[in-house]
């Protein structure tokens, strides 16, 4: 029973880690266009002006 | 950048200034009005208009009295921060907003999951038995992950709160802060006792469900602005000037004056209204009128700021500076109507003051009345409550629906100048069309009517075009087309009211009234209706000359009945050429030779008699008319916009489009009345249950959000074109268009 004692605490470095790794991404930019992504599959490598 | 914001979005004169900017941090209706009441104590302010909606603020105020500065100090020190409006602040400002908001929902988000693991081993172990020791060690981690969660990710609903607090209003953060401190400082208490019930998972929940909930009201807003903002963005940020020893120099579109010549390659965009000196240029104006296909413009035509240049590299030269340009006046009027709020929307927000009041008392009164029944159950039946009643649905119910109807309309080439008149709109049963620049362009339409002695129709409308060559009365417009460089007149000379005579091919020809041709011999022409072409051989051709009736008139008309709308013809014209309008388009009720004053009239008749009447003319000669119907509409260029003296001014010119908007109208007023309902049956349904104690507070943070989240998802439909046929088409394009639409 007394693995909860230790697993507990890991499980809130684990959250700790995941948070971090959110608010890199967020800074990050990663989510600032969810739209556009997409988008250029659907272009040609190069346009012909 | 910011030189042009100033340019764009503040305007002033010595006596009366003019400004549009954002105001950050207002969340509900108590917050627009403690910053309208700020601004609109200070002295000289004549108007002030602040709509969370679209988070604007619009002022008229006595520059020699208050200036700027002190305005936006004004806002500060209500708890607001004041931004100009501009293309690239304003982004970076929604990005940063953005992702606050994502960082926050974030946090709470995965804080939820874990306290709720932590809760749930806490009830499983209550059922089955559990070391207290490690039910405890449970609580204190369940307390360690909610502290950052609620001083994070919370923290909106307490500066919220305390802002509303310290301005003695009343907006929905506080019974929201309120249900957050209490649930919060009742577990911190317990936990830190060691005994009683602990609600770290409500907290953290209330806080992911209502920030979630606001950040789809943030992406729904972000969106109507930035297509205000996308038209105030289009400018380029440099334009190549042509400078007086010829060589070209790169300046920034502010600095451009009239007279100036400009340079502007394939694919970019003019940046003033600007007059084309090149012999043709095909531009396209989709940014201002809804337009998508390319215009053919020909030399001294305008070019408008803000149209690309889809052709050849052209030449122009600038007839206005752009903050007098028609964009800018399109921007200005888009910022000053979604800035203002509609009377139904003020309405509302004076209820959604009052309800949250209600709130706070009523959960109060449920805490006191559990308290005496059953103490265990008081809090949670108190937090419920307050978290379950949503105001905000009531407060966001009209402008959301308001904003999206017009950002709708503004991209098919309607602008509403008037926050109200999409309502009127909305109910108008009668429509009076002027003739002249409104069912018809203006341009009389020649057609060959019959030809005599051999004569084919393409050689008389030769030979008449170059008698009418060199001619500028209106009619001989008509016969541009028709100009042909193999057949020139000579010795042309005109008689007034006559007609014109000139020597075409080696021959004497008359085009003009039948007795005027007659004179140089042959028999006179039976009907003499139009222009009549001939030679001393006689009559050779004659011609009916019409006003020619607008690309899809007749379609709008139709459209316009299937909606309920009664149409009527109200034209100075003649009588007989009135009539003949309404008989092409089937229009019974057709009016001519009416004064502007007999118009008016006519109009007030109409409306006097109980009809709703939508005014549409050409917005230059029909001022006061359009002023005395309840709904007015002026087919306007670029010069008509500056006065706007119309409720709404269609860019693109056609009436189909008048039609749709009919129909916007009338949706918008649906889903305000589908909104107002549903959140006066989820209140009214939600509270009762939440006070007897069958609503969990987590429950109730769900609720809410959804409430508040349907009101402005059933509005944000609006935004969306309607599913009809040729709008689909429109939005699946064939490959190519759709590359011409990203790369043009």
């Amino acid at each position: 029973m007394n693995i909860v004692f230790l697993l507990i605490p890991l499980g809130l470095v684990l959250l700790g880690g995941a948070v971090w790794a959110l608010f890199w991404a967020v800074d990050s930019g990663q989510y600032d266009n969810m739209e556009d992504a997409s988008r250029p599959v659907l272009e040609p490598d190069e346009t012909p002006h | 950048m910011s030189d042009s914001a100033q340019h764009a979005f503040y305007s002033g004169a010595d006596d009366a200034a003019h400004a549009v900017f954002s105001v950050e941090g207002m969340r509900c209706a108590a917050c627009s009005r403690s910053v309208s009441r700020a601004i609109g104590d200070l002295p000289g302010v004549a108007r002030v208009s602040v709509n969370v909606a679209t988070q604007r603020a619009v002022v008229d105020w006595d520059p020699g009295k208050t200036t700027l500065p002190q305005i936006c100090a004004a806002v500060a020190a209500a708890g607001f921060k004041v931004a100009p409006l501009e293309g690239a602040a304003a982004s970076s400002r929604r990005r940063a907003e953005r992702r606050a908001a994502l960082k926050r929902i974030g946090l709470a988000g995965l804080g939820m999951m874990q306290t709720m693991m932590f809760v749930y081993c806490l009830y499983a172990g209550g059922s089955h038995g559990i070391d207290s020791g490690i039910a405890q060690y449970l609580k204190v981690a369940g307390m360690l992950i909610a502290t950052p969660v609620l001083w994070y990710s919370g923290a909106p609903f307490f500066r919220g709160a305390w802002s509303d607090l310290r301005r003695r209003a009343l907006g929905m953060d506080v019974p929201v802060a309120l249900a957050l401190a209490l649930a919060y400082g009742a577990s911190v208490i317990n936990t830190l006792r060691g005994t009683g019930e602990i609600y770290f998972d409500s907290v953290t929940m209330f806080i992911f469900f209502l920030l979630a909930g606001r950040f789809v009201e943030l992406a729904v807003r972000q969106r109507n602005l930035s297509a205000t903002e996308a038209l105030a963005r289009s400018l380029p940020a440099s334009v190549a000037r042509l400078e007086a020893d010829g060589s070209t120099r790169r300046v920034a579109p502010e600095q451009v004056r009239a007279g100036d010549r400009l340079w502007i390659p394939k694919g970019a965009v003019v940046p003033v209204d600007a007059g084309l000196i090149e012999a043709e240029a095909r531009v396209q104006e989709s940014l201002l009128t809804g337009e998508s296909s390319a215009i053919l413009k020909r030399a001294g035509a305008t070019v408008l700021g803000g149209s690309v240049n889809v052709g050849h590299a052209i030449k122009v030269e600038a007839l206005r500076p752009v903050e007098d340009s028609m964009l800018a006046h399109i921007v200005r009027l888009l910022e000053r109507t979604q800035a203002e709020r509609p009377t139904m929307a003020r309405g509302a927000d004076r209820i959604a003051a009052w309800f949250v009041l209600v709130t706070v008392a009523l959960a109060l009164g449920v805490a006191v009345l559990w308290w005496w029944i059953e103490p265990a159950r008081a809090l949670p039946a108190a937090l419920a409550v307050l978290v379950v009643t949503c105001p905000c649905a009531l407060s966001l119910a009209t402008p959301a629906a308001f904003a999206a109807a017009t950002t709708r309309l503004a991209k098919s080439g309607l602008l509403v100048t008037r926050p109200d008149a999409l309502e009127r709109l909305a109910r108008a049963d009668l429509v009076v069309l002027d003739k002249t620049g409104t069912l018809t362009s203006g341009a009389p339409v020649v057609q060959v009517t019959s030809t005599h002695s051999g004569l084919s129709r393409a050689d008389a409308l030769q030979i008449a075009a170059a008698l009418e060559f060199v001619s500028d009365h209106p009619i001989a417009t008509a016969f541009r087309p028709f100009v042909s460089p193999d057949r020139v007149a000579v010795a042309i000379r005109e008689f007034a009211g006559k007609g014109v005579e000139g020597t075409v091919d080696g021959r004497l020809w008359r085009l003009g009234r039948a007795d005027f041709v007659a004179q140089l011999g042959g028999d006179r022409p039976d009907d003499s209706a139009g222009g009549v072409l001939g030679s001393a051989a006689g009559v050779a051709a004659t011609f009916a000359i019409s006003d020619g009736l607008r690309d899809g008139a007749k379609n709008a008309v139709s459209q316009l009945r299937e909606l309920g709308l009664q149409v009527v013809i109200a034209s100075g014209d003649d009588p007989k050429v009135a009539r003949d309008v309404g008989r092409q388009l089937d229009v019974q009720e057709a009016y001519g030779h009416l004064k502007p004053e007999e118009k008016l009239a006519f109009v007030r008749r109409r409306e006097e008699a109980g009809a709703r009447v939508l005014m549409v003319g050409d917005g230059i000669n029909d001022g006061p008319v359009l002023a005395a119907a309840s709904v007015s509409c002026a087919l306007a260029d670029g010069s008509a916009i500056a006065q706007a003296a119309a409720d709404l001014l269609l860019l693109n010119e056609s009436l189909t489009t008048l039609a749709q908007s009919i129909r916007t109208a009338r949706q918008m007023r649906g889903v305000i009345r589908q909104n107002l309902t549903w959140s006066l049956l989820y209140n009214l349904a939600a509270v009762p249950l939440a006070a007897a104690g069958w609503i969990a507070p987590w429950v109730a943070a769900i609720g809410m959000s959804t409430s508040s989240l349907l009101v402005v998802l059933n509005a944000a439909r609006l935004a969306r074109p309607q599913a009809s046929v040729p709008a689909r088409r429109r939005r699946l394009p064939g490959p190519k268009s759709f590359l011409a639409e990203v790369h043009p």
